[in-house]
């Protein structure tokens, strides 16, 4: 193991001079609670290291420490060191930030002053701190646009952050971080918030910056894969501790902790021996059959957007169709048409033979669209009342539908709450005690208990922890395969929907441009932008 | 590098919210309860009939017997003041009732609803913010005479958009979260999920909004009967006390006019004290 990290990192071979080094740090908030117990880690100079972990497990609080972004009255242990200098001293904290370390956070959209131009927000620094003039500042920071790869640089130093695109304003933020011509990049999750494709460009750009300017990076991801293919080292955490750390091939390649071995199965991959294959149940002729539906949406000041454009999908019986898209495809357009929750401009949709397009009047037509389709939501955070406990939640349903008294739909409902693994103690629970993983099995078990022609999940796991997403992507495959459920999957990750529908459609700006059986897609994409998606999914390399 | 030590206001500043405003919260609500009691209790809790008068002590400075001292007539200020809470805090109590709910429903509709209805809605309530609300209440006092009921009425009109405009705005944010949409691909009606659901979710919240408006209207309505306008001598009532003390206070005679005065001020302040921090307290649990 020694040979292979030295050889992959030969700058690893002289680590005393190791440009972030933390050594047992501890953080405490100010009512005694532990969050960080004793980290140890350290970046080379040109090393790339991957903090891992899923959320909770204080990946972020240990990178942030780097800058002096602690928690309000935390009380931090161990020590910290920046080539030499520990940001917790107050003193030294703002020649590090000056000079020594810069942090590019997930969200470019929330870290940018949304009234001055590009041009300003990268050269203040540099007229503050340097005491540039103006002419230098600007040719200084479109040289760093022309870095980051920005196409035209000179004129985007005078636009506003909501002229760019959620990806290009990542790389000005990118940018901005190299001002100071840092020696150590800290990157929280900096692609999390972009898709798949915008990630593939942004990480190719952090790649080369790195390898250009022998800087060293401190990755913070709680992708696996991500972390793989782009770290010379891994680091991963869990509840606050180092469970494991090593090159990052053998990380993922042969996991020693036991953690980590449970994280890499749980990742989904685009390929192996766990695809989806069809239930089959299938028969009986389609359940789902939407010809021709289209979407446009007058946006003031944009003029039309066509969101979905000239729609057509089936799903027999027992079938499982994903849509794939990236942001703006039009795949939740489709899917909240389909479920009733926007209209069609023009188009058909049926779902078990009957009509559904139209708007349903009265308590009859509602209470039958209900049972024909229904839809678990992207985030669980939002789509459970926060007032109602888990039980009620699924019982309103049941008194609604099956016309059951109060004490018969409690006992159901308590049923299908057992029936998604969730216990007596969920059940009384508001969502806010409940974990995410928990919340989406509480969505999903009122979504049944009408038990609809069609389940429709919107990004249903993207919010999720991968090892909660790999549970609950089972229990999906396990209904369909104990109850024959039609399903329709919408996601961004084409890894995930390899594992539970056997069908796929991908869209782009509106249109489908590919449909087929999912294995073939994955291994024979015909469409160009199906193949640009599949060469962006992060691959440990 | 030093680390200067902390003054006592950097220090109070560094303590968690809720460690400095417990005591400041308890005292209000104790004096909000001592108000109260002794208002619904005033029969068996003041030492004398408010309306008893002592021709022998004018003016009496505090003693045991009196412990406040008498008015210009010999009544017992203390007697007075307790009686007076009936009135002064009866009238709030009912103009916050009225003007929450008649707030609410309109609120809840506009919200709701939205469009032309909303459109239309909002414009009413923006005319109704034009007025203060105690001018509408003097001329409600002109059309329909001196008392508490004319007061009452104008002040829960006027006091309705406050309550509206915030439900509105709840109601408004609460329609496009997902959990609405989740309940209406469920089946359930519009009318169940405003009434049952957002209702519900979003009542805390106007609750300590109106629990606010309670101190103001008891200030306002005091201003009213202080002006004459409200409640009408004999009666014990705060703000008629203050007007009737106004003789006095040109004979150097404060306490009858201070007293009801800071009885006033510290209700209104207490009243604050709970509003505001009920609605920190509920700010905290609204969902992002």
């Amino acid at each position: 193991m020694t040979v292979t990290s030295a050889l992959r990192d030969p700058s690893a071979l002289d680590a005393p001079s190791a440009l972030l080094e933390i050594r047992d740090l501890t953080l405490d908030l100010s009512d005694g609670t532990r969050l960080l117990h004793g980290i140890t880690l350290s970046v080379a100079p040109g090393e790339t290291v991957g903090l891992v972990g899923e959320s909770g497990s204080g990946k972020s609080l240990t990178a942030r420490t780097v800058l002096g972004l602690t928690p309000d009255r935390a009380h931090i242990g161990g020590s910290v060191s920046v080539d030499g200098r520990s940001p917790l001293s107050p003193a030294a904290l703002r020649a590090i930030r000056r000079s020594d370390a810069a942090m590019v956070f997930q969200d470019p959209r929330a870290g940018i002053n949304t009234m001055r131009t590009i041009g300003d927000h990268l050269t203040e620094a540099l007229r503050l701190n340097e005491g540039w003039s103006r002419g230098r500042a600007r040719a200084r920071a479109a040289e760093l646009l022309a870095d980051v790869r920005l196409p035209s640089p000179a004129e985007h130093l005078d636009q506003h952050p909501h002229e760019l695109s959620g990806g290009m304003l990542q790389r000005v933020m990118i940018a901005g971080a190299l001002t100071t011509a840092p020696r150590l990049l800290v990157c929280d999750e900096p692609t999390t918030a972009l898709d798949v494709t915008t990630q593939a460009e942004i990480v190719q750009v952090l790649r080369e910056l790195c390898a250009d300017r022998g800087m060293g990076m401190l990755f913070i991801t709680h992708d696996l894969n991500l972390a793989g293919s782009l770290c010379d080292r891994l680091v991963v955490m869990k509840d606050g501790a180092v469970v494991e750390e090593g090159p990052a091939l053998e990380v993922l390649r042969d996991p020693q902790a036991e953690y980590t071995k449970r994280l890499v199965a749980a990742t989904p991959r685009l390929s192996g021996e766990d695809g989806a294959v069809g239930s089959g149940a299938a028969g009986d002729g389609p359940m789902v059959q939407v010809a021709g539906v289209s979407k446009t949406y007058r946006v003031r000041g944009r003029g039309e957007v066509r969101a979905v454009v000239g729609a057509d999908l089936e799903i027999p019986a027992g079938g499982a169709l994903a849509v794939v898209g990236e942001s703006g495809s039009g795949k939740s357009t489709l899917a909240r048409m389909i479920v009733g929750l926007e209209q069609t401009d023009t188009g058909a949709i049926r779902i078990g033979g009957r009509d559904t397009s139209a708007v349903p009047k009265g308590r009859e037509q509602r209470l039958a669209r209900a049972k024909s389709v229904q839809m678990v939501f992207q985030d669980p955070y939002l789509s459970l009342d926060p007032r109602i406990p888990a039980r009620q939640a699924v019982s309103d349903v049941l008194q609604l539908h099956a016309g059951l008294d109060r004490a018969a739909a409690g006992a159901r409902a308590m049923e299908l709450l057992a029936a998604v693994g969730l216990g007596e103690e969920h059940a009384v629970a508001r969502p806010k005690t409940l974990s995410g993983g928990q919340r989406q099995r509480v969505a999903i078990a009122r979504a049944l208990a009408i038990e609809p022609d069609l389940l429709v999940m919107d990004e249903a796991t993207s919010a999720l922890d991968v090892s909660v997403q790999a549970q609950v992507l089972d229990l999906v495959a396990e209904i369909r395969r104990a109850q024959g459920l039609t399903l329709l999957f919408i996601s961004h990750d084409l890894a995930v929907v390899r594992r539970v529908c056997e069908q796929t459609v991908v869209m782009r700006r509106g249109e489908i441009v590919e449909h087929g059986a999912t294995a073939e897609i994955l291994s024979a994409p015909q469409h160009p932008y199906t193949r640009l998606l599949l060469d962006s999914v992060p691959v440990p390399a | 590098m030093t680390v200067p030590t902390p003054t006592l206001a950097v220090r109070v500043l560094r303590m968690p919210k809720r460690l400095r405003g417990r005591g400041i919260v308890f005292a209000s609500l104790a004096v909000l309860a001592v108000v109260t009691l002794a208002a619904i209790l005033a029969p068996w809790v003041a030492p004398y009939d408010p309306d008893a008068v002592d021709f022998t002590a004018f003016y009496a400075p505090p003693s045991p017997a009196h412990w406040l001292g008498t008015d210009s007539l010999g009544r017992d200020l203390l007697s007075r003041i307790v009686w007076g809470g009936r009135t002064a805090l009866l009238g709030p109590l009912l103009v916050v009732t009225f003007s929450t709910a008649l707030g609410i429903l309109l609120g809840l509709v506009a919200g709701w609803r939205g469009g032309w209805i909303d459109a239309v809605l909002g414009r009413v309530f923006d005319v109704l913010f034009a007025f203060p609300s105690l001018l509408i209440a003097m001329m409600a006092v002109a059309l329909f005479g001196k008392g508490l009921v004319a007061p009452v009425i104008a002040m829960s009109i006027s006091y309705a958009p406050f309550v509206a405009r915030l439900t509105r705005s709840l109601v408004a944010a609460e329609r496009t979260r997902p959990y609405v949409a989740a309940y209406r691909v469920q089946g359930f009606g519009g009318a169940w999920i405003a009434l049952r659901r957002v209702l519900p979710n979003i009542a805390p919240i106007v609750g300590a909004q109106s629990t606010l408006n309670f101190g103001y209207v008891l200030a306002e309505l005091a201003g009213l009967s202080f002006l004459g306008l409200g409640v009408q001598p004999p009666t014990a009532d705060w703000g008629a006390m203050i007007n009737e003390a106004q003789g006095g206070i040109a004979a150097g005679q404060f306490l009858p006019a201070i007293a009801p005065a800071v009885v006033v001020v510290l209700v209104v302040v207490a009243v604050n004290i709970v509003g505001e921090d009920l609605s920190d307290r509920i700010g905290g649990e609204i969902p992002a």
